[in-house]
């Protein structure tokens, strides 16, 4: 699922190397919210969840890892 | 009481000397009596409407949580024997429930501030339409006072409700310490719009005193003092003559007024910011950043990230996302993707989205149609940067321009910066039709007083009085420039020894008495942002 996540990732945003250690997507304003919606609509057609507004917190999008564990999540309800 | 004044600075010294002499568990209630003082004498009898709105709104926050509360416990208590079904009908019943709560919640909240602020704005309308209709109906004007800081007020009960429907934290118990967060003195004129989960438990906290924390705040607060009335209140001279007779003038001078109405604003938002941030940073409470070097942002885009934080930030939570995500905005992605293809159709309802969030902005500003278009203007900016930039990076390859350099960079926040203040043409501008006036008396000039007329005279500022106003600018950029880098000034400051660190306080004060525009010593200077 990782790699899938990597894939949309650096297909909305192409100029930035996402499996840098200790980076904070949100956090740091690497990501905006334009890319947020862009990121969640193509993480609801590719892996079948409805992410939510009350999902788009700092710590869901801060790293690859923590939005697939959010997926994951998403996935199991 | 305005904030620059003797008045303000005596309160806050008062407060302070009680804050730190009662007990710790108390120290919360010296800020709220003070809040409220400050209030009622700004404000006076229209305390009771922001007294009012704070109550209701923690009562129907208690609601909410009592609901939530209500549906946890029944799910927990009967887990093992409820099927999957009846859980998600339990969560769908709380969630319905706790909708009913929140939106009388933002009704009413909304509700006072658009009857308080925009009532005449929409009557005003309605009678244009109903002329132009040719109808006899009128809708009568009304003399409305508005309570001190509503517009900011209003924004951060929305944001607690909001958010206790979101079951992002539990709701506050006390109404009284509910009272303090709506009513915070440092933040009631003029915001940072603060959220509940970051500034609530700083104002309950009682805080020990701190020597170090305390300079710290001064030193905030000259700074702040030192953009407000040095600064802004200086380039005001110019900026108001100029658009006061802005028939007269026009070119370059025009731009100039554009330009400096932007440096106007940002010194005396910032300013107020950096004043109010001051203060709470003595009573140990850091409040939410407002800007980030803003004019050094090299698009629209990340200028609304840089100015005015905490609109944005509010603006982003819960007026994008929600409006993004809603369901409409799927449909019409559907739709304009059959329509426009795949790349541009997806990005039709983030458009949509967008364009209410800058009508939104513009509109929070004030009751005119000016401000909507001034919110509009940055939204149009927004978007086509989106829109266009995948043209900008062919573009640039093909004229060869490395866009890594610092001279792209420079054209790129030079760029920011002229778009910004020529939309302030239409916030600053007495009306939309002398706005457009003045965008087009930058081109056409003829007739207009020529820019070597309007220098001899000075704009209201003597030489001396220039000299000083581009030192201090100069001052300005270094020290946004040493922000920009991640240092901090007041950190480097408290490590200098005693005497160097006195010399500086000195020339601060020194200057702010021998520099500063006081216009009326009793009352003070108001702040721009403090009448939106």
């Amino acid at each position: 699922m990782k790699e899938q996540i990597i894939s949309i990732l650096e297909e909305i945003r192409a100029d930035v190397d996402f499996e840098r250690e200790g980076q904070k997507l949100i956090d740091d304003g690497i990501l905006d919210s334009f890319d947020i919606i862009s990121i969640v609509s193509e993480f609801n057609d590719a892996f079948q969840v409805e992410i939510s507004v009350e999902d788009l917190l700092p710590e869901n999008f801060n790293t690859p890892e923590a939005m697939e564990t959010l997926i994951k999540k998403l996935q199991q309800e | 009481m305005a904030v620059i004044s003797g008045v303000f600075m005596l309160f806050v010294a008062v407060t302070a000397l009680l804050y730190f002499l009662v007990k710790k568990e108390w120290r919360w209630v010296v800020l709220l009596i003070a809040s409220y003082v400050f209030f009622w004498m700004n404000s006076k009898w229209l305390l009771f409407i922001m007294a009012g709105s704070s109550l209701f709104t923690y009562f129907i926050g208690r609601c909410i949580h009592k609901n939530t509360r209500t549906a946890a416990w029944i799910l927990k208590e009967n887990a093992a024997v409820l099927l999957p079904a009846d859980k998600k009908s339990i969560k769908a019943e709380k969630k319905s429930k706790n909708k009913k709560f929140l939106l009388l919640g933002l009704f009413v909240n909304f509700g006072i501030l658009l009857f308080l602020k925009y009532y005449n704005f929409f009557g005003g309308n309605f009678n244009h339409l109903m002329q132009l209709l040719g109808i006899e109906a009128r809708a009568r004007s009304l003399d409305l006072l508005l309570p001190l800081g509503i517009s900011f007020y209003t924004l951060q009960a929305a944001a607690y409700l909001i958010d206790l429907y979101r079951e992002k934290y539990a709701a506050e118990k006390s109404p009284f310490r509910f009272l303090l967060f709506m009513s915070y003195f440092p933040l009631i004129t003029q915001g940072p719009i603060s959220r509940y989960d970051q500034l609530a438990k700083q104002l309950y906290r009682g805080h020990e005193f701190s020597y170090e924390r305390m300079t710290r705040g001064m030193q905030l607060i000259l700074w702040g003092l030192m953009k407000k009335l040095i600064i802004a209140d200086r380039i005001a001279i110019p900026v108001n003559l100029i658009f006061d007779h802005s028939s007269t003038y026009g070119g370059v001078l025009l731009l100039f007024a554009a330009m400096g109405y932007g440096i106007q604003v940002y010194t005396d938002f910032s300013g107020g910011m950096d004043i109010v941030r001051g203060v709470s940073r003595i009573f140990g409470i850091e409040l939410a950043e407002n800007f980030r070097q803003p004019y050094f942002s090299r698009s629209i885009e990340e200028f609304w990230r840089r100015w005015h934080i905490t609109l944005g930030a509010w603006m982003k939570d819960y007026v994008f996302y929600p409006l993004s995500l809603s369901r409409f905005s799927k449909k019409i992605g559907k739709v304009s993707r059959k329509l426009f293809g795949s790349q541009t159709g997806k990005k039709i309802p983030t458009f949509l989205a967008m364009f209410v969030v800058y009508f939104f902005v513009g509109f929070w500003h004030g009751a005119q149609w000016k401000y909507i278009v001034y919110g509009l203007w940055n939204g149009v900016f927004i978007m086509s940067g989106i829109l266009l930039e995948g043209r900008y990076v062919w573009l640039c390859k093909k004229l060869r321009i490395n866009t890594e350099t610092f001279s792209w960079r420079l054209f790129q926040i030079a760029r920011t910066f002229l778009i910004c203040s020529v939309g302030r043409l239409f916030s600053r501008g007495e009306n939309l039709k002398t706005a457009f006036s003045m965008i087009k008396g930058m081109v056409w000039t003829s007739g207009r007083s020529s820019f070597a007329n309007a220098v001899k005279g000075g704009l209201g500022l003597t030489p001396a009085n220039w000299i000083l106003l581009l030192l201090m600018l100069l001052l300005l950029v270094a020290v946004d420039m040493i922000h920009e880098k991640g240092i901090s000034i007041s950190g480097f400051l408290g490590k200098q020894n005693l005497i160097f660190r006195w010399v500086v306080y000195y020339l601060a004060i020194l200057s702010l008495l021998i520099f500063g525009i006081y216009g009326n010593i009793q009352g003070g200077t108001g702040f721009i942002y403090q009448q939106f």
